[in-house]
């Protein structure tokens, strides 16, 4: 097939190091004849339901992902993550950083017909902080802001207490009615359980544990979305999301590599489904402890020797069939190009692999006992404890061949299979040696800074106990520098001094194949999946009826 | 007998109070924090946790908790779930009448099919249809319900379009109450049947054993040499057994609201086992002692029950219960 060909040549443009960016998603444009027609309705599955549909509370990703239809925000992220306007006709900076100017369009309507004003965004900021809230996703960018004014009904002055670079992440929150929610903080009052917003789906319905069932805004201000009907199913089951696929019952289901295997070569199944991949924003990574808990991991050399023990290839290879990317980087291609993927030290092209990994252990100290095939320092055996989530296939047979990995080069790793809440526990406790895990990094790189600075311990992401006085500098710069060569330049820096010093060991992006009904079109994918990016769900187009 | 029956509503009690006790407990010193949902990790800073943490109520101890929770309950109120913030008593209520359809249709076909079966495989142990259909049995009954429930949506439902694929039942509006049964029955029964797999061969392997032992009794002996037909004889065989089956059903009833966490999830079934396990996951502590009080409630509930039934189909029982007052035990 053509398109897998041009998937195919940009992966291995992006092995050899040329294309930086993450592979961009391959979708069949819709036959020239077929113009774009309103009409039809798309479902869309959903692991679990949204906790709720309140457009600030909302933290988890299933009612991200229905409250930005609903919602309309001042800017969002494109599919290739860059920020776009959506509310904001336009903004500006201040010379001095400190004060962002956003200008509204005009003839925006809430779904309820009032007009969306400035005084709307400045409610929807007071709900973020405002300590009854539960704005986790979204807290952050508003912490670092001083006051935000509307001097008039269409402009929006933010004062930021210094310079604040990912000032406009923030602003990718929807937007809240003021008339509708100031009063209204009951956990099920209409804000949450029924929202009215402005964007190019309106509220229609919400059956608890079934669907969300939502309906086109005809008045949108960008016109009206071209699906009359956007529906969120709650399908718990991997295998049940196949075959209610497989029934024409959902229009879209991301696929496992083994149900992709299965169907790969089926005709009937390339005949009514299209391809759609990506690569997430979510990677695995191993976390070592090194506050001096455990004699092990305050040794940077430790950790890259074990890191470069791993044989993150072969394990895409043999267990993911090939459909995971390796990654020796902790930022996303898309959100920081960080060049050739050239092993833990990009500038002296480290050398991985057992051999390299026994010779850094060597060095460090640890000197192999034959008698036992443990390595020994000071009396002390190579023994530790790795904890992973039991409840994901990936983490734990990554961590079995992790295992036998180590064993090659003398290291004796135990697993420890926690339930997801016990392991967050221990990772925030710090009551751990190593811990495999998952992280969903957002679109600015500054959100690595809860991982790798050292005032995030405790009580951010920092779970390394990762302490750099070079690091907090780069980190703190970069979030205060406005110009975006220089701020790379910084990232590039923590890029280059976090491998090297490899607090985290990052591993691979499990590489995303969903299957989409070829009754529609302009469906465009971003790092963050089909929905999560702008226009996103408004361009999606029936173009054939269904075979 | 009224007597008979406060007293045993009060004795059971204690007996309630000991299990939410033991359930508060238990979550009090389960690791993991209230209200982590999710499997991935966003990235939430430490002063944005610091925010949120001093906003939220201090928190108590165990002993105040557990009260403040007994005297909500006092006033019918279980408190709100820490995952969406509904009242839990909303929740529970949306997720039993789904999970009591379907384990009532499933208990419908347990019944409705191993009865019949273990009576006449007791009236002709040893033949064919005794040993190939209990062999039948165990071999269903050996079928894990996970892979039970893909093959039927993967066949019935998919390939032969025969039944829907998942979820509940959308009654269109307007429809005929015929209707409304129908659309209901079409969707609860490939999870009844993933359900019953399981219960068939162990009801029919207890109802051919109290059957057979009640053909074996020396009364129907002596009334078959009376000349009481084999029909006759095998009735009355079957009015004998209901004791033993009202035993049975004491161990069945709890179980007909606990929910099935495996078949939930694979039919996208809203009901109680799905909301258990994701109340697990997400610590969600007044969910779950909610679930928890009313598996208790119903344990107890059918204990009582089937102490009545007894009374109902054994006269003995009935004249014990009516004469205990003055009698004793």
């Amino acid at each position: 097939m053509r398109r897998d060909h041009r998937w195919r040549a940009a992966c291995a443009a992006l092995a050899l190091g040329i294309l930086a960016a993450a592979c961009s998603p391959e979708i069949a444009p819709p036959p020239a004849d077929m113009a774009p027609r309103d009409g039809g309705r798309f479902v869309f599955p959903l692991r679990a339901e949204p906790a709720t549909l309140d457009f600030v509370d909302a933290s988890d990703q299933f009612s991200a992902l229905v409250t930005r239809l609903i919602g309309d925000s001042l800017v969002d992220f494109d599919a290739d993550l860059r920020v776009v306007p959506r509310l904001a006709e336009s903004w500006e900076f201040s010379a001095d950083g400190k004060r962002l100017t956003f200008r509204l369009r005009e003839g925006v309507k809430f779904h309820d017909g009032v007009p969306l004003t400035a005084d709307d965004v400045v409610f929807t900021w007071r709900r973020i902080v405002d300590p009854r809230s539960h704005a986790l996703a979204w807290l952050d960018g508003f912490l670092p802001i001083d006051r935000v004014v509307a001097p008039d009904a269409r402009t929006v002055q933010v004062t930021y207490r210094e310079p604040y670079a990912p000032a406009l992440q923030a602003w990718a929150v929807p937007i809240q009615p003021r008339h509708l929610c100031e009063q209204d903080f009951a956990v099920d009052g209409p804000c949450r359980r029924a929202p009215i917003g402005s964007g190019p789906f309106r509220f229609g319905s919400w059956e608890a544990g079934r669907r969300v069932v939502l309906h086109a805004n005809t008045d949108y201000w960008a016109g009206r979305p071209h699906l009359d009907s956007f529906v969120f199913q709650v399908i718990p089951s991997q295998e049940t999301t196949l075959q209610a696929l497989l029934a024409g019952e959902i229009d879209y289901a991301p696929l496992t590599p083994v149900q992709w295997s299965a169907y790969e070569q089926n005709a009937a199944f390339a005949r009514r489904f299209d391809t759609v991949r990506f690569v997430p924003l979510f990677f695995y990574y191993i976390a070592w402890r090194g506050d001096g808990s455990n004699p092990f991991f305050s040794d940077p050399a430790v950790r890259r020797a074990l890191a470069a023990a791993f044989d993150r290839d072969a394990y895409i290879g043999a267990v993911w069939r090939g459909r995971g990317r390796a990654t020796r980087s902790l930022f996303h291609p898309a959100v920081l190009p960080t060049g050739p993927e050239g092993g833990m030290d990009p500038g002296a092209g480290e050398a991985e692999g057992p051999e390299a990994a026994a010779r850094l252990l060597d060095e460090a100290g640890w000197r192999l006992d034959p008698s036992t095939g443990v390595r020994v320092r000071q009396g002390v055996e190579f023994r530790f404890t790795l904890l992973v989530f039991g409840g994901g296939e990936d983490h734990v047979m990554f961590s079995q061949v992790a295992q036998e990995s180590l064993r090659q080069v003398g290291v004796a790793m135990a697993i420890e299979r926690l339930d997801w809440a016990t392991l967050r526990q221990r990772l925030a406790d710090g009551s751990f040696q190593a811990a495999l895990s998952g992280i969903v990094p957002g679109a600015d790189p500054d959100d690595l800074r809860t991982m790798l600075h050292s005032s995030q311990l405790p009580g951010g992401r920092n779970y390394a106990a990762f302490r750099d006085a070079r690091v907090d500098a780069w980190l703190d710069e970069a979030r205060r520098t406005i110009d975006p060569d220089r701020r790379r330049d910084l990232y590039l820096e923590v890029d280059r001094r976090t491998r090297l010093l490899q607090p985290y060991t990052p591993l691979f992006y499990p590489l995303q194949n969903a299957a989409l009904s070829r009754r529609f079109g302009d469906v465009v994918a971003s790092p963050r999946g089909i929905l999560d990016h702008y226009p996103g769900a408004a361009k999606i187009h029936i173009v054939a009826e269904a075979p | 007998m009224s007597g008979y029956l406060a007293r045993r509503i009060a004795s059971a009690l204690p007996t309630l109070l000991g299990i939410t006790l033991l359930a508060f407990l238990l979550l009090r010193v389960l690791p993991g924090r209230p209200g982590s949902a999710g499997r991935e990790e966003g990235m939430v800073s430490a002063e944005a946790m610091a925010r949120v943490r001093a906003a939220a109520p201090a928190a108590v101890s165990p002993a105040a908790g557990y009260a403040v929770w007994i005297s909500g309950l006092v006033h019918g109120d279980l408190g709100r779930s820490e995952h969406d913030g509904r009242p839990v008593t909303t929740v529970l209520g949306e997720a039993l009448p789904w999970t009591l359809l379907l384990n009532g249709t499933a208990l419908l076909i347990i019944y409705g099919l191993a009865v019949p079966f273990g009576l006449l495989s007791a009236a002709a142990p040893g033949s064919r249809f005794d040993r190939l259909g209990g062999a039948f049995l165990i071999g269903l009954y050996a079928l894990p319900s996970f892979a039970a429930g893909l093959l039927l949506q993967q066949w019935v439902a998919v390939r032969w379009n025969l039944l829907p694929l998942q979820g509940p039942p959308d009654i269109p509006a307007g429809a005929g109450w015929w209707q409304a049964v129908a659309t209901t029955l079409a969707h609860a029964t490939l999870p009844a049947v993933c359900l019953a797999l399981s219960g068939w061969a162990f009801v029919a392997r207890y109802a051919r054993a109290v059957f057979q032992s009640a053909l074996g009794r020396q009364f129907l002996t002596a009334a078959r040499a009376r000349g009481l037909s084999r029909t006759r004889a095998v009735a009355h065989a079957a009015l004998w057994a209901a004791v033993p089956f009202v035993t049975l059903l004491a161990t069945i009833l709890p179980g007909l609201a606990g929910g099935s966490v495996v078949v939930e999830q694979i039919f996208s079934w809203p009901g109680v086992g799905r909301l258990y396990l994701g109340a697990i996951e997400t610590r969600d502590t007044p969910v779950i002692l909610g679930l928890t009080l009313l598996s208790a409630l119903l344990v107890l509930a059918a204990n009582l029950i089937v102490d009545l039934l007894y009374a109902v189909v054994d006269p003995r029982i009935r004249e014990r219960l009516e004469g205990e007052p003055s009698g004793g035990r």
